[in-house]
């Protein structure tokens, strides 16, 4: 057996997991260098199982249990943040969807003649209305998106 | 499936119930620290590395499918989160020794604290090793700790561990041999 061969088992025959054979045995003997070496292993083995083994503080549990509570405060914040996003959003279309509508129905314009006007709103409001359902469908959708998020963020804390 | 004291307390978890992520907390922190603060010798920085792992596991813990042990999905969570703070080691190739820089002096006095001048060496070359080997030699002197589970957790082969954690200590022999003497 030759130095660089016992190297490479020095650790195994330290821990004991390679027995001494013979081969081993005999080089060991005649081997200063690869003696001192399978020392040197036997007392790192030995010092890493004596190593300290460190203890977590009595405050660590609550520490732990406080910063989930702060990333979980800070998800719920984002998803309100969204809500009311998505809530003012779909109040603006409303609203604009609303002037729109007033608008095309005329009743924006100051100085109408209302007799005039209620004769073209009874010809014509259904196809008015109908051009502007697109917007309303819409902002019906976010709005109701924004009370779904709403509902879920409300039973998820539960 | 059984339902396993270890699956109850994770599908306890997940329904939010706080007491169940405390028990986790309770049940794995020792290990968590010691793994993290073997690595990472400044021990405020291994405690807030170690509630970063818990914080990580909470997150993590809706998307745990169960395919392995929850120690050792908890192990990888800690293996990355080391990795995070020594990224040089995490990259380093297992058959590299590590570099033979500047001789690093211990922070004791030879004469006068020889058993801790030992133990402060031998911290010093146990941090140069590669990641994996780190967290191997660390974990294997941990009672508690299974370290198939930490091996699993490091995708190394189980036939491989013993030979891996030998190769380990050879590397921190060499180590001390030639830079910490």
């Amino acid at each position: 057996m030759t130095c660089d061969a016992l190297d490479a088992l020095i650790e195994a025959v330290a821990d004991g997991s390679q027995p001494i054979d013979p081969a081993i045995a005999s080089h060991l003997a005649g081997c200063e260098r690869c003696t001192a070496q399978l020392a040197a292993a036997r007392a790192i083995d030995g010092l890493l199982s004596m190593r300290e083994v460190p203890v977590p503080p009595p405050a660590f549990t609550p520490a732990v249990m406080a910063r989930v509570g702060q990333a979980r405060w800070r998800t719920e914040r984002a998803i309100d943040l969204g809500f009311n996003l998505a809530m003012a959003a779909g109040l603006l279309i409303i609203l604009a969807g609303g002037a729109g509508l007033a608008w095309s129905l005329g009743f924006l314009t100051v100085g109408i003649d209302s007799d005039a006007m209620w004769a073209f709103i009874g010809s014509d409001v259904t196809a008015r209305v109908l051009s502007e359902v697109q917007t309303l469908v819409m902002s019906a959708a976010l709005l109701t998106t924004a009370l779904v998020l709403w509902w879920w963020v409300e039973t998820a804390g539960d | 499936m059984t339902a396993t004291p270890e699956t109850v307390l994770v599908e306890r978890c997940r329904q939010g119930d706080e007491s169940a992520f405390r028990e986790l907390v309770d049940q794995y922190k020792g290990l968590v620290l010691a793994l993290i603060a073997r690595s990472v010798s400044n021990r405020a920085r291994a405690e807030e590395l170690a509630q970063e792992a818990f914080l990580k596991v909470h997150k993590g813990l809706p998307y745990f499918r169960g395919e392995s042990r929850l120690s050792t999905w908890i192990y990888r969570i800690v293996i990355n989160v080391i990795a995070g703070e020594r990224p040089e080691l995490a990259t380093r190739s297992l058959d590299e020794e590590p570099a033979r820089g500047g001789r690093i002096e211990p922070a004791a006095d030879d004469r006068a604290f020889g058993d801790l001048v030992m133990k402060d060496r031998l911290q010093k070359a146990i941090e140069r090793l590669p990641l994996p080997y780190q967290v191997l030699i660390n974990g294997h002197y941990l009672k508690g700790l299974r370290y198939e589970e930490l091996a699993e957790a490091l995708n190394l082969p189980m036939g491989t561990v013993k030979t891996h954690l030998h190769r380990a200590k050879r590397q921190l022999r060499h180590l001390l041999e030639t830079e910490y003497r």
